[in-house]
């Protein structure tokens, strides 16, 4: 097979919007719907990558591939889900100040964790030895088919998350993020609701973490920054949260734009890679995402669940 | 203490409860059977309060609650819906964020009768729900969104229905008619109710029964055509 039409940097660009996809769709059940302000995303990501990786690389497997791979993959995900459970446990009764700051202070500890825990992860220097499962030829062709899994991965959670916004679960975690003293009369325990919606879409999250970790075969704690979970937020509120397909506009209008327009086919100087264009992203996120709350302030697909919002501020 | 009130569903045996250390319901006992019980009291008086706690959204900090036979004391209150107590607050009483129709069909999330069946019933109480039934609960008007209220809780096929001021703030003529919809729930679902008002004219037309609340206490429990103006008056404090 010749790849060479296909450019390494878009190759890798589409990879990183198809992923924050899958993290923005999963956001879209917590934040969306049950109004749960994970600020925590790339924690739950990383430790999937981390837990998957340590699995992997330190264990002396004795059975043949494909089974180590599967069952590190397997690992992460579920130690993923496991300390959603553990963070869901501890903010599920929080105000949206407390969850907040419990998120995103859990993001800082597993960041924090990473880099002192040398043994394990290899801290600053970071964890190598995460190859594909498989060798198909060249380097570019096993991109090219992890990028499918991916694809496959991401598509599975579009449907789930699909189903889920039009199912009783859908509407009991719209009940819950609307009105939650009143969801507990509805005859549902809201705190285990809320609990199950947090395990699984930090086991989600860290299947993507552990899936991204084998595309570029290298962990280091500068890879698991707060762009990660900014990036599947600016996209799920520009999109805006009340569509499921508001996640998957709003990351390719902003993560698309970035990683696949901005980097692969403007005329950039190869220096501002690594610099500038990071410190770019984030300012032009920011600026987006000012312009479209003022503009649109439920998201370029928001709709009429939203506007009551602004009916009852002039009611009251 | 009057009227045989048929076998209790409820009772509430010296219950006290508040917020923060604020007692406001202090020491209430009383039972209520399938029948319509209202709740006076003036403004402040704890009504609000009772029911919350009935409904074991506020925690008791003494006293015991049974509810056909099971105390329900340390129940959570997703226990207490699925036990049969509905609940309709004063405020806020749907999902603005939800549909109408989504309104009721959360509401009908438990009960082992088909959900359809019970939509339609509740549709049949409240027709103006019909036309609304796409519309999002938080774009309705005051009134209608008191309708749906008490159909989303009506939907849980509750035994005993707690009903917080449901026509505060609203037009004479719908008052009256959400008046005659409470007689009509009590008499063709046999449902009990226990109807917090400060509309006591109102409420004695179609009350069993009638407990004042004065200051988190009983001042008094009577059947409803007993009970005089005067201890009315008194029991405001006016
Ligand atoms: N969340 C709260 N925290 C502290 N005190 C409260 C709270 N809610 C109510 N109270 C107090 O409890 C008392 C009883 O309030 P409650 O709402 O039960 O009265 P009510 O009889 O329902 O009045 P209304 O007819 O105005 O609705 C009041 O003095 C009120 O100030
Ligand atoms: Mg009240």
């Amino acid at each position: 097979m010749n790849l060479d039409w296909l450019d390494a940097f878009l190759l890798f660009g589409t990879f990183q919007v198809v992923m924050v996809i899958g993290l923005a769709l999963l956001l879209h059940l917590q934040l969306g719907l049950a109004r749960i302000a994970n600020f925590g995303v790339v924690g739950f990501w990383a430790i999937g990558a981390y837990a998957f990786g340590v699995l992997f690389t330190k264990v002396d497997w004795s059975i043949g591939e494909p089974w180590p791979f599967l069952i590190s993959m397997l690992f992460g995900t579920v130690v993923a889900g496991l300390a959603g459970l553990l963070v869901g446990w501890l903010i599920a009764d929080l105000e949206i100040e407390g969850v907040l700051v419990g998120t995103l202070g859990f993001a800082t500890v597993v960041a924090i964790l990473v880099t002192t825990e040398r043994g394990l992860t290899g801290g600053a220097l970071g964890m190598g030895g995460l190859s594909f499962p498989f060798d198909i030829g060249k380097t570019k062709a096993n991109e090219l088919l992890w990028f499918g899994i991916l694809f496959v991965v991401v598509g599975a959670i579009f449907y789930y998350v699909w189903r889920v916004h039009r199912s009783p679960y859908g509407r009991l975690l719209i009940a819950v993020g609307d009105n939650e003293p009143l969801a507990r009369s509805l005859g549902k325990p809201t705190f285990q609701t809320k609990l199950w919606l947090f395990a699984i879409g930090s086991a989600g999250m860290g299947l993507l973490g552990a899936i991204n970790g084998v595309m570029v075969h290298l962990l280091i704690p500068e890879g698991i920054g707060i762009n990660v979970t900014l990036a599947a937020i600016v996209g799920l509120v520009l999109g805006g949260t009340a569509r499921v397909w508001g996640a998957v506009l709003g990351v390719i209008l902003t993560v698309g734009f970035f990683d696949i327009v901005v980097q692969s086919y403007l005329p950039l100087p190869r220096s501002w890679y690594t610099q500038a264009i990071p410190v770019l992203r984030e300012m032009v996120f920011g600026a987006a995402l000012i312009i479209v709350l003022l503009v649109r302030p439920f998201g370029i697909l928001g709709d009429m669940r939203r506007d009551k919002l602004i009916r009852s501020t002039h009611r009251d | 203490m009057s009227d045989s009130i048929g076998p209790a569903i409820l009772t509430v045996e010296g219950i006290r409860s508040g917020y923060h250390g604020v007692t406001v319901i202090k020491g209430l006992s009383f039972e209520v059977g399938a029948e319509v019980f209202a709740v006076l009291g003036a403004n402040g008086a704890g009504k609000t309060t009772l029911l919350a706690t009935l409904a074991r959204l506020i925690p008791l900090t003494d006293g015991g609650i049974r509810f056909r036979g099971e105390d329900v004391s340390t129940l959570q209150p997703y226990e207490t819906a699925d036990r049969g107590i509905g609940y309709v607050p004063q405020e806020h009483g749907a999902f603005p964020d939800l549909t109408v129709f989504e309104n009721l069909s959360v509401g009908g999330m438990i009960g082992d009768r088909p959900r359809e069946e019970r939509m339609d019933e509740v549709l049949d109480l409240f027709p103006d729900l019909k036309a609304l039934a796409q519309q999002m609960a938080g774009t309705l008007s005051g009134g209608e969104s008191r309708m749906l209220a008490c159909g989303r809780a009506l939907m849980q096929d509750p035994m005993l229905l707690l009903l917080d001021e449901p026509t505060a703030g609203l037009s004479p003529l719908y008052v009256d008619m959400f008046f005659e919809k409470i007689s009509e729930i009590h008499e063709t679902k046999g449902v009990g109710i226990i109807l917090a008002e400060q509309n006591a004219t109102k409420a004695l037309e179609v009350a069993d029964r009638v407990m004042v609340l004065s200051l988190g206490e009983a001042f008094l429990v009577e059947g409803a055509d007993e009970l005089t103006t005067e201890q009315l008056k008194e029991g405001y404090r006016i």
